[in-house]
């Protein structure tokens, strides 16, 4: 930084100097975010919009559009999402991560109460058949994308109803099925056909659709549960999360008895656990590793926690004791944690000795999810995860995404559809195909200057009040953000590594080097005049968010 | 117009002007037992080193805002004072000689407006302009950590609208902002009744010696230096803890004459082995050279550098001197632009007529940075003065005044027309210039420990 | 180096009961003892720390310290010119306010040691 020049006439060190210039820079919410989604982008259209001549209701109208650019459901991503871009918002040192998830949600409820449509396909269609198996959150991602962009396309699904997991595996007081539908509808508007209950493999060969379609797309899932290998298992009174999940979203009774023992740390074991709880039972959560190693999400475990689920860590059955075909007891084994493994993970090991019994009349495991499709030939073998390259390619004509390449977030399927999307398209039209990272480097941590920001405390959702939640049992819990909780929040944004128009630069400018746009967006308010810099550095010691820096290059 | 109880002031910019604004009125609104709240707006942190928490000044506080200053019972604490300053050096090409303060004590204050330069000061440092804005928020006035961009004028109130589109409505608006922001110039732009000050742009860097080096080449004393550079009406070097702080006052001052600055003989023999090394901050801070116009309205008074200063010298002072004279309106005569205008107003009209004859005063020491047998009358005069104990020291004294605004420009001004003063100068001039004079070349003897002031 | 004012050793006398001064002065740090003679004998009449005047009444009327003044510990004194101070109560008279609190302050403590003093009697 510090540029020292000599000059020969007087033989002193002239001042050094600093000269800035703007730099966007990846914000850490999109850096987390597994759809890099733009959140800072649609955050910043609502928080500024006034800056930028827009009413409230037209910036909401404007943010939905920029979201549903990598996200066709933020309604249903905005209630389900784990949320790991808050994980490490800058906001949260201050006084909370902005409220990105429910602000997302917001949007999403905002996009079909007021009946906004997804970016419409041009009129001109490509000539190419796109096929697309399965319609979880990849497979409508990846139809999604390839619609708007102009291809025709024919999802099949071997259930009667599509959405896949989110369908089947979501309890309602999380995802309200209309709030799916209505998203899910709104994709498949832009598609050619649903074909229902084809089960690729035994209904349908994967040859046939390949004959059919010019390039297919494999949203199969995992839709197959691991088990536990133990004495006890097979017989009535246990089932897997996925199975117990599904069986409730239909509407059937499960059976599961008063007392209820989950296995498990995953959203699948919590979500079965609180869906139990829902039923009147007793409900113990036994996880083989200690709360920290716990994958669900933070929030879930406390609304568990709330609702009367009791946790045993450390724990992990070795039995399953019947009398005759009822399911009576399980033993669990203590463990603890060994020191990390080459991956840093602790694995959980048995304490000898440490046995126990706890009485049980059924048993839902949720350790994890298999791969459930038939052996169809080529690339699809049985029990064995898809193994594709970045952008999802299988095959010069075969794509995948999803959890069919190992579980993951919904999130994380709808970015796979999506860059396989853009992949394939690339390839159809003969472009360049597109990177997977983005290219600008993630803003470091301390470059954005946190107490320049006033206080400003994050707007909680108002929710059911607990006495309620397992009165009501199909009530989703949490409400969606007001307008004008919405508007506090997105205000909450600290615009990381981008221009927010705080003016900090502008005003405090000795040589008055700043002038202002005409035509400002978030991102773009100022204009700065090099050749007027004295070289004092203040502007970038006072950009808050990060945005200007200083050039390498001296004058 | 006049403020009730509940009354809500704001008050833009945390610079000395707003935060001895702020202390004043909600003292003076205590003694007479009204209830009023004080928002200042400041979105700038005085605890950032640099720039980013700095206002852009040498750094002295004078000998006549100290001792004000304790009067109203404000102590300057150790960790603010990064340096007490007792002695003047001036250095001219002539020669240099040092005019001491009376008992040779500390009454003038090198200060940090921020906590030092861009690199770093020990941690006990403090910021001068945030330790007044502790006093003013102790007494009860809120910081508000947002940018002001805009004031519009309502009915019975002043809208102040920020950066972030937070706005709020208060019964009077205190414009202290300096003349480094642009509020000013937005708020000339928009009110289009409202003149801004003039400016000139000024240099101030910093040099890190360390404290050894500043004690054994600098010691408790300001240099001053009295060149033949045109446009450069004044330059001193302020030690303070491990810095130094070069200060450049004059006309537009760029880079071409600071170049010429660092040539001087004279300024790098301050420097070990004179070398002059890389700083490690500078910028090129505004000063106001003409008052804005007005300095007031309804509901809306400007304080400070944004109304008016001293020219050249002393503006914290100025600052202290407006703050509290619109504070004291505020409270005990009304907000009208009438009250402001009876109450607050002449003392601007006094400072600005005190700026003319200042003009004057620099513009005769600019006559003497050229002729150099004028030079040599004045090193003698005062030189000879700082060695006898009991003699009035007229050129002492205006130098002192002159270059610690410690004193009016007109009271400067007065004594260079006093008889003896004139008297002494001619005997000095001809003394000093006679061929072989003693004093005529060379370093004079240090001052001693007598009284400078008249 | 940092610190405004002037150095005084513990025991040092700034001034003495009939001295003649023009200046007021300010503690900025340490402490100092107010003291009366009187046929060769002292009375303390009070001790004074930080922030706190004395020599204030050189400013109003004649010159003579009616005092002594002695440090009790290392202190650290800034001295207020009676020119400056005069100056400074002309444009704002408000300036003397905290000294004519302080001086009223010490006439109602004196006032009430003389009353002490009267029933002692």
């Amino acid at each position: 930084m510090s540029d020292t020049k000599t000059r020969q006439a007087a033989q002193v060190e002239l001042p050094f100097q600093i000269f800035a210039q703007p730099s966007e820079k990846l914000p850490p919410c999109q850096a987390r975010c597994p759809n890099s989604g733009d959140i800072r982008g649609w955050l910043g259209i609502i928080a500024q919009r006034e800056k930028n001549g827009l009413s409230f209701d037209e910036a909401c109208d404007k943010a939905w559009q920029r979201l549903v650019e990598f996200n066709p459901m933020p309604a249903t991503i905005g209630r389900i999402c784990p949320h790991p871009c808050e994980d490490l918002c800058t906001r949260r040192e201050k006084d909370g991560a902005v409220s990105v998830n429910a602000m997302e949600r917001f949007l999403g409820d905002w996009g079909l109460a007021r009946g906004l449509e997804l970016p419409q396909a041009p009129k001109e269609r490509y000539r190419e058949s796109i096929g697309v198996i399965g319609s979880g959150p990849a497979s409508l991602s990846f139809a999604y994308q390839m619609a708007r962009r102009g291809y025709d396309v024919t999802l099949y699904d071997k259930d009667d109803r599509p959405g896949g997991m989110l369908r089947h595996a979501i309890p309602d007081f999380r995802l309200p099925r209309e709030i799916l539908d209505a998203e899910v509808g709104r994709i498949l508007g832009l598609t050619k056909s649903l074909v229902r209950n084809v089960d690729v493999g035994k209904d349908l060969s994967l040859d046939q659709l390949r004959t059919d379609h010019d390039l297919i797309f494999l949203g199969l899932g995992a839709q197959a549960a691991r088990r536990l290998h133990i004495p006890g298992e097979n017989g009535p009174g246990v089932v897997s999360g996925i199975d117990y999940l599904r069986q409730r979203k239909e509407g059937r009774e499960s059976a599961c008895g008063s007392r209820v023992l989950v296995i498990g740390g995953g959203n699948t074991a919590i979500d079965a656990a609180r869906s139990v709880r829902r039923e009147g039972a007793s409900v113990t959560l036994v996880y083989r590793r200690s709360d920290s190693e716990m994958p669900a999400a933070a929030h879930e475990i406390e609304d568990a926690r709330k609702e009367g689920i009791e946790f045993r860590y450390l724990s992990a059955p070795t039995r399953i004791i019947r009398d005759g075909d009822r399911v009576r007891q399980v033993e669990i084994q203590g463990m603890r944690l060994a020191e990390p493994d080459a991956s840093g993970r602790r694995r959980p090991e048995p304490v000898p000795g440490k046995l126990e019994i706890l009485a049980a009349d059924s048993v839902i495991v949720a350790v994890s999810q298999a791969p459930g499709w038939h052996d169809a030939g080529s690339v699809l073998h049985a029990d064995e995860w898809l193994r594709a390259e970045d952008d999802g390619r299988l095959e010069e004509d075969l794509l995948a995404g999803g959890d069919d390449l190992g579980p993951g977030i919904a999130s994380r399927a709808i970015a796979q559809g999506r860059r396989a999307a853009e992949s394939a398209h690339a390839q159809l039209r003969g472009l360049e195909r597109p990177r997977s990272k983005p290219a600008r480097p993630e803003i470091s941590r301390g470059s954005v200057r946190i107490d320049f920001y006033a206080e400003r405390q994050r707007s909680p959702a108002s929710r059911l009040p607990e006495g309620e939640w397992l009165s009501r049992p199909n009530t989703e819990i949490d409400a969606t953000l007001g307008d004008r909780q919405a508007s506090e929040e997105a205000a909450r944004c600290m615009s990381c590594g981008l221009c927010f128009d705080c003016q900090l630069c502008f005003m405090y400018c000795n040589a008055g080097g700043f002038t202002r746009l005409e035509e400002t967006s978030p991102g773009q308010y100022f204009a700065m005049a090099l050749d007027l810099c004295e070289g004092c550095g203040k502007c970038i010691e006072l950009c808050p968010c990060g945005y200007l820096e200083a050039r390498e290059d001296a004058r | 117009m006049t403020l009730g109880d509940g009354a809500r002031i704001a008050v833009i910019g945390a610079g000395p002007a707003g935060s001895m604004f702020s202390y004043f009125f909600l003292s003076m609104a205590e003694t007479i037992g009204l209830d009023v709240a004080i928002d200042i707006f400041e979105p700038r942190r005085f605890c950032h080193r640099g720039p980013a928490g700095c206002n852009h000044c040498g750094g002295i506080v004078s000998e006549s805002l100290v001792q004000r200053l304790a009067t109203e019972g404000i102590r300057l604490p150790d960790c603010v004072v990064q340096r007490g300053i007792e002695s003047y050096t001036l250095h001219m090409d002539v020669g240099d000689v040092e005019i001491a303060t009376p008992l040779m004590e500390k009454r003038i204050a090198a200060i940090y407006r921020g906590i030092g330069p861009r690199s770093s000061e020990p941690l006990e440092t403090h910021s001068f302009d945030g330790y007044l804005l502790d006093l003013a928020t102790q007494k009860g006035a809120r910081v508000i950590p947002r940018l002001v961009t805009g004031l519009r004028r309502e009915e019975d109130s002043m809208r102040v609208q920020c950066a972030d589109q937070f706005t709020d409505s208060y019964e009077l608006a205190v414009v202290a902002t300096g003349v480094n922001s642009r509020l000013t110039e937005m708020l000339e732009r928009e009110s289009g009744e409202f003149a801004r000050p003039d400016r000139t742009k000024t240099f101030i860097c910093e040099f890190h010696l360390g404290r050894k080096v500043i004690r054994e080449t600098f010691g408790p004393s300001m240099h001053v230096f009295l060149l033949d550079i045109p446009r450069l009406e004044f330059a001193a070097l302020i030690p303070k803890g491990d810095y130094v702080t070069l200060c450049l006052l004059g006309d537009d001052i760029d880079e071409a004459l600071i170049d010429k600055f660092f040539s001087a003989r004279e300024v790098r023999e301050r420097f070990p082995d004179g070398v002059i090394p890389g700083h490690v901050c500078h910028c090129y801070p505004r000063i106001n050279i003409r008052s804005a116009s007005p300095v007031c309205g309804d509901r809306l008074v400007f304080i400070g550098d944004s109304g008016t200063t001293r020219l050249f010298k002393d503006g914290i002072g100025a600052a202290y001197r407006t703050s509290k004279a619109a504070a004291k309106t505020a409270i005990f005569h009304g907000v009208s632009a009438e009250d402001f205008g009876n109450h607050y107003a002449p003392l601007c009209r006094r400072i600005n007529n005190d700026n003319r004859v200042g003009k004057l005063v620099f513009r005769f020491a600019t006559l003497v940075q050229k002729a150099r047998f004028a030079r040599r009358g004045i090193l003698a005069m005062t030189a000879h003065e700082q060695r006898q104990t009991d003699s009035p020291r007229r050129m002492s004294g205006v130098l002192w005044d002159l270059f610690s605004g410690s004193a009016s420009y007109t009271d400067v001004f007065l004594r260079t027309l006093h008889p003896a003063y004139l008297g002494a100068l001619l005997w000095n001039l001809v003394a000093a210039n006679l061929p072989g004079s003693p004093s005529g070349n060379g370093r004079a003897e240090k001052g001693g420990h007598g009284h400078v002031r008249h | 180096m940092a610190g405004l004012g002037k150095n005084y050793k513990a025991g040092e006398v700034i001034f003495r009961q009939g001295d003649t001064g023009n200046c007021m002065f300010v503690i900025q740090d340490g402490e100092v003892e107010a003291i009366a003679e009187s046929d060769g004998r002292e009375f303390r009449l009070r001790t004074m720390g930080r922030n706190d005047f004395f020599g204030e009444m050189a400013l109003f009327e004649e010159e003579t310290r009616t005092a002594t003044i002695r440090t009790t510990k290392p202190t650290r004194i800034l001295s207020i010119d009676k020119k400056n101070f005069l100056g400074g109560i002309y444009e704002d008279p408000s300036l003397a306010f905290r000294l004519v609190q302080t001086m009223s302050h010490r006439i109602r403590d004196l006032t009430e040691r003389l009353a002490r003093y009267e029933q002692q009697k």
